[in-house]
């Protein structure tokens, strides 16, 4: 059971850092948007060719 | 659409424009926004970043948008700088103003998902570490016991104060004003809860409540965010829309010279220029030429109106001639009449009655009586001990929180607002399904609303010789290339011919086909009209459409007759809002004739003609006076007060900005038929509604004396609630299933999918 002295602190530090992960995450607007993402592949369909092939005279 | 002059960007550098479109961060870089006409795939994305590199931090594209987000230092790079960058490499940038308040409704909801993330988080390794407690029972003393208790107080203080912070905001704001709502009895039982727990790890005995208390955090805050989510969408939508008004305007110097200025310093007398397609940016006096406008924006009138010299330009209406314009500026800011609509329009919205949901209604009631049975289970208790007592009062406050009360009403209309979007509905403002059921009365706004923006040709009458077809074919090839509504109507027909050395003036549009010179032109503006056009056109249904006549010299070949044309499924939707015993009728700005005409043909009875938008916003609160529940749907700036002041406002997309911003129920769908599935969603919506609130209702009366009694643990009593509460979301989420046996359309399963990763 020793082990557990160890293991719990440690465990409080992994969930420490997975919130600052998730809070930087929601703070830099990674879930702003949860609708548009899953439409992007039929849109990029539509798209012209590469830049390449349309660069300005 | 191709600008006259190119842009000088330098405009942009002046300390008034950078207010409107950019504003300082903390570090003293400036932030803006800026839409990129020709952003079109990921290597364009790559493109721009390399483009920007140096100039630029904090770059953020949204390709579906086509809006990309900046910081710069406006002490190292200007903005024109980076804007003619831009330029340069083709994107064709539009600088868009600020939104302040959908910043920070943006902000609100990263820090509500945010919220979510930490109480889910630390909710589920909470709950691991008191696992040991449920089996063993807790307090007693060992160090392992301790450990776990502390290692939960640690983790549990960010759940409870940061994730839970809104409810103790909410309950303070309640207490002020000596009200009770929902928050009171949430904030009491994990101050409770957090603080004796709290306690009792320090002194190392008793029972600790963390697990309970985080649990009720993490679903009570996903009750919160589901609710406020479509709101937050519809914010979104305003950032991106938020260009109605041009921010610079070209002024004439005394040198004779073009200047690009802010509208700011725009001053009455001062001369401007407007090119051909762009907004008159403040309202002024038309100097040289005859202009056509287009004020769709302003009047909702749909057809180019010609304007004399002398005659005012309205701000916020497009130059649709071929020339550049030429106005002296007679109003500025506030007292041009966009902006006199705008102020219309934030009265209408502050004169709308807050809309009280029934939950909320009910658990008022609820929350004094679940804080006075607490209260009393705490007394019977006391004879126990304090522990005892502690234990009820919280088993009560916990099992008995109106939470899946809370759940009822913001999940079914949650999945309604998903259900509808699936079919080109988005609900802008989820309160309204809840009176949707309760309307009598829909009141239409004409063009745009029932019939398309775009003029058609709905009549034609040959007068000479030539035979229909080379009359069509002619009239193409002269309106062929010109923009303008009755252009593009004629000229969308192919044709064989080709019309050469085409002029457009005041009078018309004349070219020369086959070595013969025709002209189309206003019908006044031709001499002699043979009899049987005269006779057409005093005829009692001619003045519904705009005429043009086609001749040769001075002899009339041919009339058309163009009006904008009624959508296909306007009839078919009329008769099905006749049908459920709403009362539909026309509001418009147009005249008698064309009104009447138009509501024949869709079905409905009841029409009021040319009537202003202080006239609309009138006779809908005339109706409103009577007792009537009234959807009002429209488009186009002039109906947003009359939107806003309507019970449930419905906007068509192709509407302004405003509008839509303003509206319940945007129909994205671009289709009226939106508006039966519409009422038949709400409608299902509702009925979950009261189910979930009877179930709720019932779970807790039945378990409240259970909780009094004391045979209720805390624990026992948050995962009870929980219960409910998911049953309160499942019961809402087959919304759309019962939906697919009526109509059989799809969509369905990525509905539920979505709601699956939604709520998990």
């Amino acid at each position: 059971m020793g082990i557990l002295f160890v293991l719990v602190p440690l465990s409080l530090v992994l969930v420490g850092l997975a919130v600052g992960i998730f809070v930087w995450m929601a703070r830099s607007g990674q879930f702003d948007d949860l609708d548009n993402p899953r439409h992007r592949l039929p849109d990029d369909e539509d798209a012209p060719p590469p830049a390449g092939a349309r660069r300005r005279g | 659409m191709s600008r006259a002059a190119p842009t000088d960007w330098r405009v942009y550098d002046r300390p008034e424009l950078l207010e409107t479109v950019s504003f300082e961060r903390r570090d003293g870089l400036r932030e803006a926004l800026v839409a990129l006409e020709a952003l079109h795939c990921a290597a364009c994305v790559a493109r721009l970043e390399k483009r920007l590199a140096g100039q630029v931090r904090a770059l953020s594209v949204n390709l579906p948008a086509r809006v990309v987000e900046f910081a710069w230092d406006p002490r190292a790079v200007p903005l024109s700088r980076i804007l003619n960058t831009l330029d340069e490499a083709g994107f064709a940038p539009r600088v868009l103003a600020q939104v302040q308040d959908a910043r920070a409704a943006i902000a609100e909801r990263r820090a509500a998902v945010s919220r979510i993330g930490v109480a889910a988080l630390c909710g589920m390794q909470v709950m691991m570490l008191a696992w040991r407690s449920y089996f063993v029972g807790g307090g007693d003393g060992s160090a392992l016991d301790d450990l776990l208790r502390w290692a939960q107080w640690v983790l549990a203080t960010p759940a409870v104060l940061y994730a839970g912070w809104p409810f103790f905001r909410g309950a303070a704001r309640a207490f002020s004003e000596r009200a009770l709502n929902m928050d009171v009895p949430v904030a009491l039982a994990l101050a409770i809860a957090y603080l004796a727990s709290a306690w009792r790890t320090v002194s190392g005995h008793g029972e600790i409540y963390f697990d309970s208390a985080t649990m009720f955090v993490l679903f009570l805050s996903v009750g919160r965010f589901l609710e406020g989510r479509t709101r937050a969408r519809a914010a979104e939508r305003l950032r991106l829309l938020a260009e109605s008004q041009p921010l610079s305007a070209r002024r004439r110097t005394p040198a004779g010279g073009v200047e690009e200025v802010p509208i700011g310093r725009l001053a009455v007398g001062d001369e401007i220029l407007v090119a051909p397609g762009e907004a008159v940016p403040v309202d002024g006096v038309l100097m040289a030429d005859p202009a056509e406008l287009d004020e769709a924006l302003v009047t909702g009138e749909s057809r180019p109106v010609r304007r004399a010299p002398g005659e005012r330009a309205l701000a916020g209406s497009l130059n649709a001639g071929a020339r550049p314009l030429t106005l002296r500026v007679e109003a500025v800011g506030g007292a041009t009449t966009l902006s006199q609509l705008a102020r219309l329009l934030a009265r209408a919205q502050g004169e709308r009655p807050r809309f009280q949901q029934l939950a909320d209604r009910l658990a008022g009631h609820f929350i004094l009586a679940v804080l006075v049975l607490a209260a009393l289970g705490a007394w019977f208790a006391w004879r126990h001990g304090p522990d005892a007592a502690l234990s009820v009062a919280l088993a009560v406050m916990v099992a008995s929180c109106p939470c899946a009360l809370s759940l009822a009403v913001p999940t079914a209309f949650a999945a309604a607002s998903s259900r509808l979007a699936a079919a080109g509905v988005l609900v802008a403002r989820p309160e309204a399904l809840g009176r949707l059921p309760h309307i009598d009365t829909v009141l239409f706004d004409k063009t745009g609303t029932l019939t398309h923006t775009e003029l058609t040709v709905r009549r034609f009458e040959a007068l000479g010789d030539e035979p229909a077809g080379r009359c069509w074919e002619l009239a193409a090839a002269l309106e062929k290339g010109f923009h303008h509504p009755i252009a593009r109507a004629l000229g969308k027909r192919g044709t064989a011919v080709v019309a050469c050395a085409v002029r457009n003036d005041a009078q018309g549009v004349a070219g020369i086909v086959g070595g013969r010179e025709y002209r189309l032109c206003a019908p006044e503006q031709l001499a002699d009209l043979p009899a049987p056009a005269r006779a057409i056109l005093a005829s009692s249904g001619a003045a519904a459409c705009t005429w043009v006549v086609l001749a040769q010299g001075q002899g009339a070949l041919a009339l058309f007759g163009l009006a904008a044309a009624p959508r296909p499924e306007a009839a078919a939707v009329i008769d099905d809002l006749t049908a459920r015993g709403l009362k539909p009728e026309l509001l418009t700005g147009d005249a008698e004739p064309a009104a009447r005409r138009l509501a024949h043909e869709v079905g409905i009875a009841c029409v009021r003609a040319r009537q202003t938008p202080a006239d609309k916003l009138a006779y809908l609160q005339a109706l409103q006076r009577e007792g009537r529940r009234v959807l009002a749907v429209g488009d186009g700036l002039n109906d947003a007060p009359f939107l806003a002041a309507a019970d449930v406002a419905v906007a068509m997309p192709q509407g302004a900005a405003l509008a839509q911003a303003r509206a319940d129920v945007i129909l994205t769908g671009g289709s009226l038929a939106g508006l039966p599935q519409l009422l038949d969603t709400a409608r299902l919506a509702l009925s979950r509604m009261r189910e979930n609130l009877a179930w709720a209702l019932l779970y807790n009366l039945a378990v409240l004396p259970l909780a009094m009694g004391g045979w209720l643990k805390p624990w026992m009593a948050a995962l009870g609630m929980s219960l409910s509460s998911l049953l309160v979301v499942a019961n809402a989420l087959r919304l759309p299933a019962a939906r697919r046996s009526r109509t059989g359309r799809g969509a369905v399963e990525s509905l539920e999918s979505r709601h699956a990763t939604e709520l998990g």
